[in-house]
């Protein structure tokens, strides 16, 4: 049973199409990656998961039934964009969204507690938004979207702007919330994350799915036909009729191959001419790469050097 | 209904901690007290005190003016009477220095029967006050002189002088008092403007907040748009409903002890339809206020949007006279139907005059009927305003967010 299907979802805001035709599964369990430039439509697919939209066409389901908004008790949710009441008390404000959630003012308040301490945050609960930093006010709305413990959690963005330190935390966090049990859908413009984290990933461009699947799935479809040489003496190897490309920076070569199977025949040529080879390795190609590549494919060369930040 | 509860919750506990709330209940009714008193203290006082001068060659009429003058019903003023030979340059001279006000000459009438000549010359020609006691002094003293001469005796003359009173008799035959009923549908019309102007705003206020804050995010998560309205117009309008609360029950107490000297009374009829219309008419505007609020997000654009609450009650404003004057006239009866009117105006005729039962019957049914209809518009409005934020929504674009589900 997928926990979110989403079957050919449609969504046109005037004239512009923002979300069109997109199919996608998550399983439960995984920790799901949505990728995608600025303005791809992964907010819009986020919001109509949860119904906060309806789709024009196209169906939602999740936990294995149509969309229903008593199933949203068990999704928590964080928006990319960040807002808590600025007057209300941090742990005012916790109660009163885990309340908002179905929980008991007393369960929220001691589970909000016992999350304080566990993101380190505990000298804030006494405060006023207003008076927290823009990192805190976050880690604050991260506490909010976990208090009722949900099955699913979808969070827009949830590291952007954090230092690296709350950055990794957080992330631990969600790898731990994973181990247990957890489904966890994160959408992110990192791919180094993405690479770390995730078991599966889609990516969206223009409103549309370029490429789902488990991680290894997709990094398996693309060649592993990148090879990193640290060698010393004779460098004619790099002339050999299976590389396509090479980049020999003084004792560092960068090959690209025209096939896989190449890497060992020019690895043994290498050696044949009396090559001292201190390290070769083939690399896999990186998400960042897949991603690039599979965006401009989408948009047109030119168009997408101005739109991807990736 | 629950998360409608909380979020009601909420808004309520948070707005009566903030110190806008006490400095508000405390200040508002101070300032209104105050001026009440001021505007009650300076109509005492309008009373006249100036200080005259009469030139006069005989002693009456001028003792008699003098007498009416100084203690007269609507004039404590000082008068000095002078023999005919004084000066006027010297009076003149007083004058400019502002020791004087102003004087007046008696020259007495050449023929038999004929009234004498006065000729006031006052300090400021916009001293109308003064000028308008010495016309009804004089045209006392004078009246008082010829029946005196026509042998009618001074007790006489008091009783026949003395104003008359009209008696008002209420439906069931007891003394009323049309100029309290009045004052008391005057006072509650002015009261329900004013709180729903204040708090009207405030609704469509907190509303943005969310915008603003960027929280109605994560709780549209959970919770529908029409929860969420409803409960912010409950929670600002329980704000509302608490701060007049209080203001009643110390104005109350104030009566308890004051009211029963001025005789002013309101009764149980008044009293409980003004509480009924009052919410109606609260939870109305409160909900023009939330679409308001829906459509907007910002403040300012606010600011702009801001007559559409103003214009009915400004309308309502236009009828009030109307409608007191007659309570029952067609015209009265049709605008008092109409919803944004008749919390105000069927109220005010309640307090008048009762119209027909069937008339409140329907007046409130209607107010029920528009509740509910501007909260379903202004929940549509809101929850596809909110996902488009960035633009001002045109009048067309706001018809078609209606068709969207």
């Amino acid at each position: 049973m997928a926990i979110v299907e989403l079957n050919k979802i449609r969504k046109v805001y005037d004239t512009k199409v923002a979300v069109e035709g997109l199919s996608l599964t998550i399983e439960p369990g995984t920790m799901f990656g949505l990728l995608g430039p600025n303005g791809s439509g992964k907010t819009s697919s986020i919001r109509m998961m949860i119904g906060m939209t309806v789709p024009d066409s196209g169906t939602v389901s999740l936990f294995g039934k149509p969309f229903d908004r008593a199933s949203l008790h068990r999704i928590g949710y964080l928006p990319e964009e960040r807002g808590l009441y600025k007057k209300m008390k941090v742990l005012d404000q916790l109660v009163f969204l885990g309340q908002l959630h179905g929980l008991s003012e007393s369960t929220a308040r001691s589970r909000a507690l016992v999350w304080c301490e566990r993101i380190q945050i505990t000298e804030a609960i006494e405060k006023k938004t207003e008076e927290l930093s823009k990192g805190m006010q976050q880690k604050i709305q991260f506490i909010a979207s976990l208090l009722h413990e949900p099955e699913l959690i979808i969070m827009d963005e949830p590291f952007s702007g954090l230092d690296p330190v709350n950055a990794e935390l957080l992330q631990n966090t969600l790898i731990e919330l994973r181990r247990a049990g957890k489904t966890v859908l994160f959408s992110t413009h990192r791919m180094d994350q993405v690479e770390k984290m995730c078991d599966s990933i889609g990516l969206i461009s223009r409103g549309k799915l370029v490429m789902t699947g488990a991680m290894r799935e997709v990094k398996s479809r693309y060649p592993r036909n990148r090879v990193q040489v640290v060698f010393s003496g004779d460098e004619s190897f790099l002339g050999h009729e299976e590389v396509a490309e090479a980049k020999n920076y003084a004792g560092i070569a960068e090959i690209k191959l025209h096939h896989e199977a190449g890497a060992q025949m020019v690895l043994a040529a290498a050696i044949a001419r009396g090559t001292v080879i201190s390290r070769f390795e083939v690399k896999e190609p990186t998400l960042e790469e897949i991603f690039i590549e599979q965006v401009r494919a989408s948009f047109g060369d030119e168009e997408a050097r101005g739109i991807i930040d990736a | 209904m629950h998360n409608i509860w909380l979020i009601a919750k909420r808004e309520y506990t948070e707005r009566i901690k903030t110190k806008a709330f006490l400095i508000a209940t405390i200040l508002i009714p101070t300032l209104m007290g105050g001026g009440f008193f001021a505007v009650v203290s300076m109509a005492a006082r309008t009373k006249t005190t100036s200080h005259i001068a009469v030139i006069a060659a005989q002693q009456q009429p001028a003792a008699d003016l003098k007498q009416e003058l100084e203690n007269g019903k609507d004039s404590k003023m000082t008068v000095d009477i002078l023999p005919a030979s004084t000066p006027h340059a010297v009076l003149d001279r007083e004058i400019a220095g502002k020791s004087l006000d102003g004087y007046l000459v008696i020259t007495p009438a050449t023929e038999e029967g004929a009234r004498p000549t006065f000729d006031f010359t006052p300090k400021s020609s916009a001293d109308i006050a003064t000028s308008t006691a010495i016309q009804e002094a004089l045209h006392t003293v004078l009246t008082r002189e010829y029946l005196g001469e026509k042998g009618v005796s001074v007790s006489q003359t008091a009783s026949l002088m003395s104003p008359v009173t009209l008696n008002i008799i209420g439906k069931h035959g007891e003394h009323g008092n049309s100029r309290t009923s009045f004052l008391v549908a005057y006072v509650l019309f002015f009261l329900m403007y004013m709180v729903v102007l204040l708090y009207g705003m405030n609704v469509a206020r907190s509303i943005i907040e969310e915008k603003t804050s960027r929280v109605f995010e994560v709780l549209l998560a959970t919770i529908k748009p029409d929860e969420l309205l409803a409960g912010k117009i409950l929670g600002v309008g329980a704000v509302g409903l608490t701060q007049v609360g209080i203001w009643m029950v110390v104005a109350g107490l104030l009566a308890a002890r004051v009211g029963s000297a001025s005789g002013i009374e309101i009764s149980m009829t008044q009293i409980i339809f003004f509480i009924v219309y009052f919410v109606l008419g609260y939870a109305l505007y409160s909900s023009v206020a939330a679409a308001l609020g829906a459509m907007t997000n910002s403040e300012q654009e606010l600011q702009q949007l801001n007559m559409f609450l103003m214009m009915p009650l400004f309308f309502c404003m236009l009828m009030l006279f109307p409608v007191i004057n007659s309570p029952n006239s067609l015209l009265s009866r049709v605008v008092s139907q109409i919803p944004f009117c008749s919390p105000l105006l069927m109220d005010l005729r309640i307090s008048i005059s009762m119209p027909q039962p069937w008339e409140i019957a329907l007046s409130i049914g209607l107010i029920l009927v528009t509740i509910y209809a501007v909260l379903w518009v202004s929940s549509r409005i809101y929850r596809v305003g909110i996902l488009m934020y960035g633009k001002k929504p045109n009048l067309p674009e706001i018809l078609r967010w209606l068709k969207y589900s």
